[in-house]
């Protein structure tokens, strides 16, 4: 109690402008850390350059460490940024939408289950390191979200280096898809569930956002009728009716690991169709002749060969039928009216 | 003999009624030197009174006879158009289409609303409605199989697929038929047991049969076959399905159901009988065909039972 008593005085008598300084007698030393109990070393040392770019900058310890009352600091708790961030507050930050998105998210739904392992806002953000997007060492750089995502989800990460998107992005093509762009932010959904932009039922209409009529790929002479054709095939049928099992475009092009289709690793590489159309639970035993022939075909474009010539042939043949059998009944109409107007007439 | 019998004794009575007329009239009358002989004057009465009583008894006929009945009409001369065993067929075959159609459209037009409803709703997902595509798709083939087996195993089948066959006169009857529906002709062909449009109807069921089932088979055994044709089989199928079902709709629809002379429904599907009046109008040639048979029939029968009778 007398202690509180003493660094209230303290702080009144210094005041909140000095607090930073105050802070940085102890924390900038860059040894300072805490031992916790079960024998790791928690470092504690505050860069203050760092802290002078984050977005947080003015700001003082202890607008966020509410909880830091004494020295030695007892019963530190996570910040909760929850006390500035949210809808309405006074002090301008960003508004708390986000944060309600993130409540039910699979991460925030995981935090209070109490997983631990289970990311809050500062293990994607930053702590003292939250710098503005824009800045090439932002975590939330575009090019570095991989990374910021990839600290837990380390297998996806490995895979998704190598793959076609990976590699784009690695290579500064902005264009290409980061984590955030397939599985949404604030918001991602367990891929299970419907909700996901990643489930077996919307993961088409994710990929078309890119890959559809009005895909960005069509710059990198990437086809954009792959979402449309996909519709027109059986699987594409399938899902509209409601079908849950039927393949949809990460079934056989993969997720994390989508490689180009001349890439040997690829599962749509000409030597691995058979394999990719014969896993379990799709089509057990295809053949490699069950793969020969296009996967994606347009009946109406001529680039599908035979399909677009039998299309065209029945389109005619339906046309021309129709057409012949509707006038026969027309004439015959006609006549029939003809003889019954003569009959009465003669009557 | 009994009819003979009653014409021979009205006969008698009529005499016997005009003579006693002339002769009471012979008393009765005065007459002068040049009347005409009795016997004379009795034919003119016999005549007239003859001429009468036929009149009379035949208005009685028409007064007293009771009015025609439902059973009389029935019992009127019936043609078969078409025997239990293809009626069967048809019933099998419009069974199965209707079930195709049903759900196989909707995998046609899967963005529509109804073919969702369809699908999900009424069958309950698409493993169900594809099952039953395959229920109907076997009702399909076997009236296939069947009709290949009528066709050459029943005698009234192998006639009629002869007869089915199309021929230069189906081409003539054609242009007569538009040349009269152009106001050209005062009247149609005359057509035999099958018109040019029935034989487009049959064969056009030939063609979609082929096509149908050949498809349909590479797609429900799609592991014995490469991608390709399973794609051809599909656009086909697909293709094809369509132009059926507008086909059936369209145009057997119209000549079955909403031609004016059958509407709402020719019966002959249920019970395939056709009127005399309907066999003259519609297949005069083939109820010519029936009536010279059977006049001969009837010669040859007449000519038998004589010989018979001189030979016993």
């Amino acid at each position: 109690m007398r202690k509180i008593f003493i660094l209230l005085l303290l702080w009144l008598v210094a005041g909140s402008g000095f607090a930073l300084e105050k802070c940085q007698i102890c924390h900038s030393k860059q040894q300072i850390h805490k031992q916790e109990e079960t024998g790791r070393k928690v470092p504690l040392f505050v860069d203050e350059g760092i802290l002078d770019r984050s977005v947080h900058r003015g700001k003082e310890c202890t607008d966020c460490h509410v909880d830091i009352v004494e020295i030695p600091h007892q019963n530190v708790k996570k910040v909760n940024c929850r006390r500035c961030h949210y809808s309405g507050n006074p002090v301008g930050a960003p508004d708390g939408q986000l944060y309600d998105q993130y409540e039910h998210s699979v991460h925030g739904v995981a935090v209070v289950n109490g997983n631990e392992k289970a990311p809050v806002c500062q293990d994607c953000h930053g702590a003292h390191d939250i710098i503005n997007h824009d800045s090439t060492d932002s975590k939330f750089y575009w090019q570095n979200i991989p990374n910021t995502c990839g600290t837990c989800h380390i297998e996806e990460y490995a895979q998704y280096k190598e793959s076609i998107h990976g590699v784009a992005v690695s290579e500064g093509n902005q264009d290409s898809p980061v984590c955030t762009d397939c599985h949404g932010e604030h918001n991602i959904q367990k891929p299970t569930t419907e909700q996901s932009r990643v489930s077996a039922i919307r993961v088409t209409e994710t990929c078309s956002e890119c890959h559809g009529p009005l895909g960005v790929v069509n710059k990198y002479g990437v086809k954009t009728d792959r979402t449309s054709t996909y519709e027109h095939s059986f699987h594409g049928v399938a899902q509209k009716m409601d079908n849950k099992t039927v393949a949809n475009c990460a079934s056989c092009h993969g997720y994390h690991d989508i490689r180009p289709q001349d890439d040997p690793k690829s599962s749509v590489n000409a030597a691995n169709i058979p394999e990719t159309c014969g896993k379990e639970g799709c089509h057990p035993g295809a053949t490699a002749q069950f793969a020969t022939g296009q996967i994606h075909i347009d009946p109406k474009s001529e680039e599908s060969g035979i399909i677009y010539y039998i299309s065209k042939f029945f389109l005619i043949l339906t046309v021309s039928t129709l057409i012949g059998l509707f006038i026969f009944i027309i004439l015959d109409l006609f006549r029939r009216a003809k003889n019954a107007r003569d009959r009465r007439s003669r009557l | 003999m009994n009819k003979q019998d009653n014409m021979a004794k009205r006969h008698e009575l009529i005499g016997e009624l005009s003579r006693n007329i002339v002769e009471s009239a012979v008393d009765i009358v005065k007459v002068d030197g040049n009347t005409p002989p009795v016997e004379e004057s009795h034919n003119q009465v016999k005549e007239r009174l003859s001429f009468e009583s036929s009149i009379l008894l035949n208005e009685l006929v028409t007064k007293l006879a009771p009015a025609t009945t439902v059973e009389d009409v029935k019992k009127k001369r019936m043609f078969e158009r078409f025997g239990k065993n293809f009626r069967s067929q048809h019933m099998l075959m419009f069974i199965s289409v209707i079930i195709l159609i049903i759900t196989g459209m909707p995998l046609k037009f899967p963005e529509f609303a109804i073919s969702k409803f369809i699908v999900i709703d009424l069958f309950g997902g698409l493993e169900n409605s594809t099952l039953i595509h395959r229920v109907g798709a076997v009702g399909l083939i076997i009236v296939g199989v069947w009709h290949l087996g009528y066709i050459m195993f029943s005698r009234v089948g192998r006639r009629d697929f002869f007869l089915m066959i199309p021929r230069p006169q189906d081409i003539k009857d054609f242009m007569h038929t538009i040349q009269y529906y152009l106001g050209k002709r005062t009247s149609g062909p005359k057509f035999g047991r099958f018109s040019f449009i029935e034989k487009f109807d049959y064969w056009a069921v030939y063609w979609g049969m082929v096509i149908m089932i050949g498809s349909g088979a590479i797609m429900w055994w799609k592991e014995f076959f490469p991608k390709y044709l399973f794609d051809i089989g599909r656009e086909a199928h697909s293709d094809e399905g369509l132009l059926a079902t507008l086909a059936i709709v369209i145009w057997h629809f119209y000549n079955v159901h909403f031609n004016p002379e059958v509407f709402p429904m020719s019966w002959v599907w249920w019970h395939g009988q056709l009127t005399e009046a309907e066999m003259k109008h519609h297949h005069p040639l083939e109820y010519d065909e029936i009536m010279k048979k059977e006049s001969r029939q009837i010669i040859e029968q007449a000519e038998g039972g004589s010989g018979k009778e001189a030979a016993s």
